[in-house]
C-alpha cells in the first residue's frame, strides 16, 4: 500500500487520486481496487504531467486485466485534466488476501 | 502488459458458436420428445444414436470449441494461434454435423453418414493443431496445458473411431462386434474428450471466479495421471480381454482421480474470497454432483454385464445421460452465463469504464429468465433420469417437456445478452 510523505510535494494529489480510484470496480467481485489492495503506489511526474500507477491483478492473467487498467487510466484523466496516466503491472509483491482492506473484506462477506 | 486484448475477431468466433450449440440444444430436446419410447430400450438405436450425436457434439463440443477460443489463451496465457484455422474447424463442423446426426435419425449408413463423419474428423483435428500451435508458443508449461492438449487428442481419436464405425456399416473393418467398438468410441469422448477438457479449464476458471487462495496443483496433477492411465488401462484391456474383474480397478484408478479434482474444487471452494455464490457457479456445483452420480453407477454397469444381466443396459443409459445431459449440460448452462456476459461486457465497456457508472457483466442476463432455467433443468433431471431408469415413458415425456423449457430460456438468455445495448448511468 501506499504511504504518505509528508516531504513529497505531490502526497496531498497521490491521496486524492487514490481516493478518486475507489470509483474502478472489479467487475467480477464488485468491490473497487482500492479496497482489493491492487492498487501499490501512484507516482506523478508534474513537469510532464504524467501519472504512473503501480498495481497488480488478483491473477496473473486476469481475464478483465485490460478493462481495469482502461478504467484506471479513464478515471485518472477524466478527473485531473491535463495529466496523462500510465500503468504499471507488477507481480511483486505477489496479491493474496491480506491485500484486502477491512473494507473490502465487509463488502466481500468475509 | 500480461493481459488478453479483446478481439474482435475471436468475439465473432465465440459467439457463433454459442449461438449454434444454443440452437443445437432446442433442437435436441425437441429430437428428444420425437423419440420417447426409443429411452426406454438398447441404446444402440437410430434415434439414440441421433440424439446422443446431437448432445455431445452439437451441443457439447460445440460450445467448449467456442469457449476454448475464448478461455484456451487466459488458461494457457498467451494468443491464439490462428482465427482463420478457428473458422475453417467451423466451417467443416457444422455441415459434419447435419448430415452424420441427420443419416444416423435416418438410419441410412451411406455416402452423407461417411462425409459426416470425416469432415468432424477433419474439423477437430483443426481444432488440435491450432491448440498445439497456439500452447507452442509459450514457454512455461502448467498441468492445465497437459489436460487440454491430451483431451484434443482424445477427440480426434474418438473423431477417428467414429468415422471407422460409421465406414464399418458398408465395409467391414473391424473383426470384432461394433458394439464393442462402440464402447471404446464412447469413453474415448466422454473420459478423453470431455473430462480431460472440462477439468483442465475449470482448474483454471474456477479458482478465478471465486477468487480462491488455493494455488497447489498437486491434486490437479494427481488427477491428471489417474484418469489418463485409467483411460488408457480401460481401452486396452477391453479392446483385447472385454469387460472383466480387471475393469473394477481400472474403474477405481479413474474414480481416485475424479475424486482428486472433486477436492480440488471443494478446496477451491473453502477458500474463495468471495463469500456469496452467485447462480451460474451453483449450476456448475450441481454439475459436480451429477459427474459423481455417473461415476457411481459404473461399477453396476461392470456388475450386470459380468454376470449378462440386461441391467446393464439400463446402467449404460442412465450413466451416459448423467454424462452428457446432466453433468455437461449443468456445466454449460451455468459456465455461459459467466464467460459470455464478460466477452460482451469488455466489447461495450471496456472504453467506458472509469469514466462513466456501466452495468457489471452480471447485469447483461435476466436473472430470472436464470433461475427459471434452472428450475426447469432440475426438473427435467428429476423425471427424466428416473424415468428411463424405470422405464415410465410419462416421466421421460416431463422430463423432455421441461428440457425444451430449459432450451427455450437458455437460447432467449443468450440472444438477451448478446443483443444487449451500451448504457451508462451519468458520469463517474
Amino acid at each position: 500500500m501506499a504511504n504518505f510523505n509528508i516531504t513529497d510535494p505531490n502526497s496531498f494529489l497521490k491521496e486524492q487520486m487514490m481516493e478518486t480510484l475507489r470509483l474502478v470496480i472489479d467487475p467480477e467481485l464488485h468491490v473497487n481496487i482500492i479496497d482489493l489492495g491492487l492498487v501499490y503506489g501512484i507516482e506523478i511526474d508534474d513537469h510532464k504531467k504524467l501519472v504512473t500507477v503501480k498495481m497488480t491483478l488478483s491473477s496473473s492473467y486476469c481475464p478483465m486485466g485490460e478493462s481495469i487498467v482502461s478504467a484506471v487510466k479513464n478515471c485518472l484523466e477524466g478527473h485531473y485534466g491535463g495529466y496523462v496516466a500510465s500503468v504499471e503491472l507488477v507481480w511483486e509483491p505477489v496479491w493474496c488476501y491480506d491485500s484486502i482492506s477491512e473494507e473490502g473484506k465487509r463488502l466481500l462477506g468475509m | 502488459m500480461n493481459s488478453i486484448k479483446q478481439n474482435p475477431g475471436i468475439f465473432r468466433i465465440v459467439v457463433t458458436h454459442y449461438v449454434t450449440a444454443a440452437l443445437c440444444f432446442l433442437v435436441l430436446s425437441v429430437m428428444m420428445l420425437f423419440s420417447l419410447k426409443a429411452f426406454t430400450g438398447h441404446y444402440f438405436h437410430p434415434q439414440i444414436l441421433a440424439i446422443t450425436h446431437m448432445a455431445a457434439l452439437g451441443w457439447g463440443t460445440m460450445i467448449i470449441l467456442g469457449a476454448s477460443y475464448q478461455l484456451i489463451p487466459v488458461v494457457l496465457e498467451t494468443d491464439l494461434y490462428s482465427e482463420k484455422l478457428a473458422w475453417i474447424s467451423f466451417g467443416l463442423f457444422l455441415p459434419g454435423l447435419i448430415a452424420l446426426v441427420y443419416s444416423f435419425w435416418t438410419f441410412v449408413p451411406g455416402i452423407h453418414m461417411q462425409c459426416g463423419a470425416v469432415l468432424l474428423l477433419v474439423s477437430f483435428v483443426l481444432f488440435t493443431v491450432n491448440v498445439y500451435l497456439t500452447a507452442k508458443k509459450k514457454k512455461q508449461q502448467t498441468i492445465q496445458e497437459d489436460f487440454i492438449f491430451s483431451a484434443c487428442l482424445c477427440l480426434c481419436f474418438t473423431a477417428i473411431l467414429g468415422a471407422a464405425l460409421v465406414f464399418n456399416f458398408t465395409i467391414p473393418i473391424f473383426g470384432q462386434g461394433h458394439l464393442h467398438f462402440l464402447k471404446l468410441h464412447a469413453h474415448l469422448g466422454l473420459v478423453g474428450w470431455f473430462l480431460l477438457m472440462l477439468i483442465g479449464v475449470s482448474s483454471k476458471l474456477v479458482p478465478m471466479f471465486l477468487v480462491s487462495s488455493y494455488q497447489k496443483t498437486g491434486l490437479l496433477t494427481a488427477s491428471y495421471y489417474l484418469v489418463v492411465t485409467a483411460l488408457v488401462l480401460f481401452l486396452v484391456d477391453s479392446y483385447l480381454f472385454g469387460l472383466s474383474f480387471r475393469t473394477y480397478l481400472i474403474f477405481a484408478a479413474g474414480a481416485a482421480g475424479i475424486s482428486c479434482y472433486l477436492i480440488f474444487i471443494l478446496k477451491c471452494l473453502r477458500s474463495r474470497l468471495r463469500k456469496q455464490i452467485d447462480l451460474p457457479m451453483l449450476n456448475s456445483f450441481l454439475s459436480f454432483i451429477f459427474l459423481k452420480v455417473a461415476v457411481l453407477t459404473v461399477p453396476f454397469i461392470i456388475y450386470f454385464h459380468l454376470k449378462n444381466n440386461p441391467a446393464t443396459i439400463r446402467f449404460s443409459m442412465i450413466y451416459g445421460e448423467f454424462m452428457l445431459l446432466g453433468w455437461v449440460t449443468a456445466l454449460i448452462l451455468g459456465q455461459t452465463f459467466k464467460t459470455l456476459p464478460f466477452i460482451v461486457w469488455v466489447k461495450h465497456y471496456e472504453h467506458l469504464t472509469g469514466k462513466f457508472k456501466t452495468p457489471m457483466p452480471a447485469d447483461l442476463f435476466a436473472n430470472n429468465l436464470l433461475k427459471a432455467q434452472t428450475a426447469s433443468f432440475i426438473i427435467f433431471c428429476l423425471t427424466f433420469m428416473p424415468g428411463c431408469y424405470f422405464m415410465v415413458v410419462p416421466l421421460i415425456c416431463t422430463g423432455v417437456a421441461a428440457l425444451i423449457i430449459t432450451a427455450g430460456i437458455y437460447l432467449c438468455n443468450v440472444f438477451i445478452v448478446l443483443f444487449h445495448k451500451t448504457i451508462t448511468y451519468g458520469k463517474l
